[in-house]
């Protein structure tokens, strides 16, 4: 090692163990628990907030007609497709009506063989009855005898009993025929009102029971959204509100609508409140039922306020605060909030004044005596 | 008088200074050992506390929910609620899970959190950027460490989420970076799995005969539609009242709630105790050996220098020095180098190593003044060997032979 | 006078006991007046360097009786305590080689001698530089002894012998290394320094250069001194 002269060599040694010591010390001051900690800092303002509300729905329609036969049995034609267009009394399929047309006309016989029954009793009355006048006749004139006039009397009372009988028989079997011809009539699945096929359960040939739908239909113009929001930040609520509906499939499209209707049951379980919130104008082509959208309902602009923003509340010692700043020191505030809007900036009702400066956010956890040092945003943090 | 340590050492200031700084790389080193260690305990503490939770509520008889998985029905917090010295309640859900964000993912640990203000126990305390969840689906607060920044879309399985506020030091114990979503939608994510597994599962149930009752139109949908909610959480964090004792509010829900009830120091010894105590173990092992490789490493050396200038040291021996003033020189040397390795060390450590570790390391200042001491010590003993030999030379090797 | 100066009587060391043991000195007599410069010449083996270490106080001796500056130092298995400053303050070393302490400089490798017995910096460097201008090597008192040639370094491993002015110094071939100018230099060097401050000085050496300077020379051989005057021839 070649030695240098003692003064050259004592300032070279300075040289690199003065710079050394004084990183020696930053690094002891400004890394690690002693260091101050990074802190921004906003103003209190007096502005006035527009408080929203924020859920998330379905998009369901209002009526949903599910048609299907009510009598077991088995599809026979199905006419539509799902998303056809039908019409109010349209004609969308059939059941299978098995034995029905034959029963139909079995019955048709029958009522046929009723009604010549009567026919064939309106004659044996005819005769009764005028074999009962001819042998009055005689008795009055002495002609016969009073048994056999009685015997013709009584076989017309019977011809008569015979016909009521087998007219209330014709009846019986038309009631029973028009009984089965409405049968038949109920085979015929139609739509009750216009709209569109949403699903086909059953296709043709399936054997379905009593009461289960073989064709849903729903009327899409009766498309509404069924919202939930979370009971804590359901305040304010109420029918006829604008609404902003964000369906899932059109993300940079918002709907207008307004709400339709605030349900009376909320959901006990999930803790939120259920609304209807209908489309001003239903978009076309129409959302499918299912269909999952945001729901943003801004509430009216609240009169002006001060206001801090959300990051800035902190709650220590069971209290409600932030962190002020005076003189550069920290001070625990407590603070009363009113409402927020969905930016995040809240109303201050008690505990601050317009221009206070309240600590926002911070690279760690403040406490009472933390040496803080103000910037304008945290580092490592694109505003 | 004159330094002969000062003297020797302006001579061959350069071995010095570069010996220093190889020392100097080695303390670093077991610095930022002490201080991974540090980072791991801060890890558990500052999960604890950015909770702003008092009591933890679990699935009975689990170590949960950092340390052991547990379960237990969203309404439970109704009934605690009630109880007496309590002041607030959340629920909140953990998952460890992979986050998408475009092309990358990111592992973190999903919280979520239940709605309400800021000062909800499990919400993140303070805030680096942007602000806190106000709406009740889609929203997240994210830690930096996982890189996203604000305005970023993030997707936790099944559902995109826009960051709207940044976070720091807000960690799992294992220092996986966390990120805040709504309650509702961490339920979702925690139990609902993706598509794939969702269309497996309607088929199976559809085909299962019990469930598909023809005579019964209907039940199919009624099972799937249980099958798709998730009533469960991982735990209710409790904030007690101002007054009253923890342990004794914790006391009273074990015992008429029949639920596993942990106090903050319960949960600190579980952490510390038992999730950190092999990593803790591994670590201490390391710093001995490192310690036992520096002491080796600085006698060797001393001993080296010693041994080099054994002529030199017969000499002032024989000119009458004393044996006080040789002890000095090697021991002042060897105190010197132990000084370049301490400082080149703090400074590697604190701007060189610390910032760029995965994890998170805790550089305090104890374990510093802790260090220096140690090394200190470590050179004065390592000399010792060099004293020994340069005491037993014989001054009249001077005089040859 | 012979109350300053050396006298040795009747020196013997024995290394080992028993069977094994070797007597390195067997009866040793010297004396040395202040003021003088007498040579030691043997061979090797002979017991030269187990005297000098003798004298050096670096070994004690098994018997007889050693007077260094007018002091007792070794009587019959008694020896004097503080060898270190018997050392540091009565005995001078000159070497075969300089052995310059390198991390020094020169003037501090001569001053460290009067530091060690207590002196301030400034008067040790005093000497120093009073030696450095006796010896002629004044203008490389600030450089660094890997800067001087073996001359110059030999001067100042002579300036270091001589600083303290102990009453007794032992060169051990001081001139091995040198030309015969120098070695001849050297030497005068020594007698002036004796004479000027009453100094003993023994010097060890086969040099033939030097050996006619000697007025009075002991030889030793097999651990026994014999003493023969010598040349004397005069030093320019």
């Amino acid at each position: 090692m070649k030695s240098l002269p003692i003064r050259t060599r004592t300032l070279a040694l300075l040289a690199v163990i003065v710079p050394l010591l004084l990183l020696f010390i930053y690094v002891a001051l400004r890394s690690g628990p002693l260091a101050p900690v990074p802190v921004t800092v906003v103003s209190v303002e007096e502005r006035s907030i527009a408080p929203g509300l924020f859920g998330l729905g379905t998009v369901e329609a209002r009526y949903t007609y599910k048609i299907g036969p009510t009598y077991a049995g088995r599809v026979k034609t199905l006419d539509v497709h799902v998303g056809d267009q039908v019409k109010a009394g349209q004609l969308l399929g059939e059941m299978d009506p098995v034995d029905l047309d034959e029963r139909l006309r079995a019955q048709e016989a029958a009522l046929k063989l009723a009604e010549a029954r009567v026919q064939e009793a309106e004659e044996k009355q005819s005769y009764a009855q005028t074999q009962a006048v001819r042998y009055e006749k005689l008795l009055a004139v002495r002609s016969t005898s009073e048994e056999i006039a009685t015997a013709k009397k009584h076989e017309q009372r019977l011809a008569e009993a015979g016909l009521a009988a087998t007219r209330e028989d014709v009846s019986r079997t038309r009631a029973e025929l028009e009984a089965l011809a409405a049968q038949r009539s109920n085979l015929k699945l139609n739509a009750p009102v216009d709209g569109i096929v949403a699903v086909r359960d059953a296709d043709p040939g399936t054997t379905v029971v009593a009461g289960q739908s073989v064709v849903e239909v729903i009327d899409q113009n009766s498309l509404w959204i069924n919202v939930r929001f979370d009971q804590v930040h359901a305040r304010g609520l109420k029918p006829d509100l604008p609404a902003q509906i964000v369906l899932r499939s059109q993300l940079d499209e918002t709907f207008s609508g307004r709400v339709l209707r605030v349900e009376p049951v909320a959901d006990e379980v999930t803790e939120e409140m259920l609304a209807k919130v209908i489309f001003d104008h239903i978009p076309q082509p129409p959302p499918p039922v299912g269909e999952l959208a945001e729901v943003t309902i801004p509430l009216q602009t609240l009169p002006a306020a001060p206001v801090i923003p959300n990051a800035a509340v902190k709650h220590i010692d069971g209290k409600l605060g932030v962190w002020r700043v005076i003189d550069g020191d920290l001070r625990y505030t407590a603070v009363t909030l009113g409402n927020a809007d969905l930016d995040g900036q809240v109303q201050v009702k008690e505990g601050l004044n317009v221009g206070d400066q309240v600590v926002v956010y911070s690279e760690n956890a403040l406490h009472a005596h933390s040496p803080i040092r103000i910037v304008e945003h945290i580092q490592g943090v694109k505003p | 008088m004159i330094s002969l340590a000062g003297r020797d050492i302006m001579h061959s200031w350069g071995k010095f200074v570069f010996t220093g700084m190889g020392l100097g790389l080695l303390v670093g080193v077991t610095l930022s050992m002490a201080g991974i260690y540090r980072g791991m305990v801060d890890d558990a503490k500052v999960l604890l506390d950015n909770s702003g939770a008092d009591l933890w509520v679990v699935q009975k008889d689990t170590l949960g929910p950092y340390a052991e998985s547990s379960s237990m029905y969203d309404d439970a917090w109704r009934g605690i609620r009630s109880m007496p010295g309590v002041d607030r309640v959340a629920n909140i859900t953990y998952l460890t899970m992979q986050v998408r964000q475009g092309e990358r993912d990111v592992r973190a640990m999903v919280t979520g959190v239940a709605p309400g203000e800021p000062g909800t126990p499990g919400w993140p305390p303070y805030l680096l950027a942007g602000r806190q969840i106000t709406r009740g689906h889609y929203e997240a607060v994210a830690d930096i460490a996982t890189g996203f920044r604000l305005g970023d879309h993030i997707q936790v399985r099944r559902n995109m989420y826009t960051v709207v506020g940044l976070t720091r030091r807000m960690v799992s114990s294992n220092g996986d970076p966390m990120v805040f979503i709504p309650l509702k939608d961490a339920q979702e994510a925690q139990f609902l799995k993706d598509n794939d597994a969702i269309h497996q599962q309607r088929r199976r149930t559809a085909e299962n005969p019990a469930f598909n009752r023809p005579g019964v139109p209907g039940l199919l949908d009624a099972v799937i539609a249980s099958q798709s909610t998730n009533p469960y959480v991982n735990a209710v964090l409790v904030k007690v009242e101002e007054g009253h004792n923890a342990e004794e509010v914790a006391e009273s829900i074990r015992r008429w709630k029949r639920l596993t009830v942990y106090t903050r120091s319960q949960m600190e010894e579980i952490l510390v105790g038992k999730l950190i105590a092999t990593s803790s173990r591994q670590i201490a092992m390391f710093l001995v050996i490192l310690s036992i490789v520096s002491s080796a490493i600085v006698a060797f050396i001393i001993y080296t220098l010693t041994l080099g200038k054994i002529r030199e040291i017969a000499v002032l021996k024989l000119i009458g020095t004393k044996n006080r003033t040789i002890i000095g020189l090697i021991m002042q040397q060897s105190v010197a180098l132990g000084l370049i390795g301490f400082v080149v060390g703090k400074i590697t450590a604190s701007l060189f190593m610390a910032p760029f570790f995965p994890k998170y390391v805790l550089l305090m200042p104890l374990d510093s003044i802790t260090g220096f001491v140690i090394v200190v010590l470590i050179c004065i003993l390592s000399s010792i060997i060099a004293i020994r030999a340069a005491l037993k030379v014989d001054p009249a090797e001077a005089i040859g032979g | 006078m012979v109350e300053k100066g050396i006298r040795i009587e009747a020196l013997k060391k024995r290394y080992g006991s028993g069977d094994t043991a070797v007597d390195a000195l067997k009866k040793v007599d010297m004396v040395v007046a202040p003021g003088e410069v007498v040579g030691l010449i043997g061979p090797s083996g002979s017991g030269k360097s187990t005297l000098l270490k003798s004298l050096g106080a670096v070994i004690e001796p098994t018997a007889g009786r050693m007077i260094l500056g007018g002091e007792v130092i070794y009587d019959d298995g008694w020896r004097v305590k503080d060898l270190r400053a018997l050392r540091r303050d009565k005995i001078g070393f000159v070497f075969q080689a300089p052995y310059l302490i390198p991390f020094l400089d020169v003037t501090d490798n001569v001053a460290l001698l009067p530091m060690l017995a207590g002196k301030s910096n400034a008067e040790a460097r005093a000497r120093a530089m009073e030696l450095f201008k006796a010896l002629d090597v004044e203008h490389r008192a600030k450089a660094m002894p890997s800067q001087l040639s073996g001359g110059e370094q030999q001067r100042v491993a002579i300036a270091r012998g001589l600083v303290n002015r102990p009453p007794v110094i032992l060169a051990d071939e001081p001139t091995a290394p040198l030309d015969s100018e120098r070695a001849l230099a050297v030497i005068r060097i020594l007698n002036d320094m004796a004479g000027k401050f009453e100094t003993a000085i023994i010097v060890v050496t086969h040099d033939e250069k030097i050996i006619p300077t000697f007025k009075r020379i002991y030889h030793i051989r097999d651990g026994v001194t014999y003493e023969e005057a010598g040349e004397g021839r005069e030093l320019g």
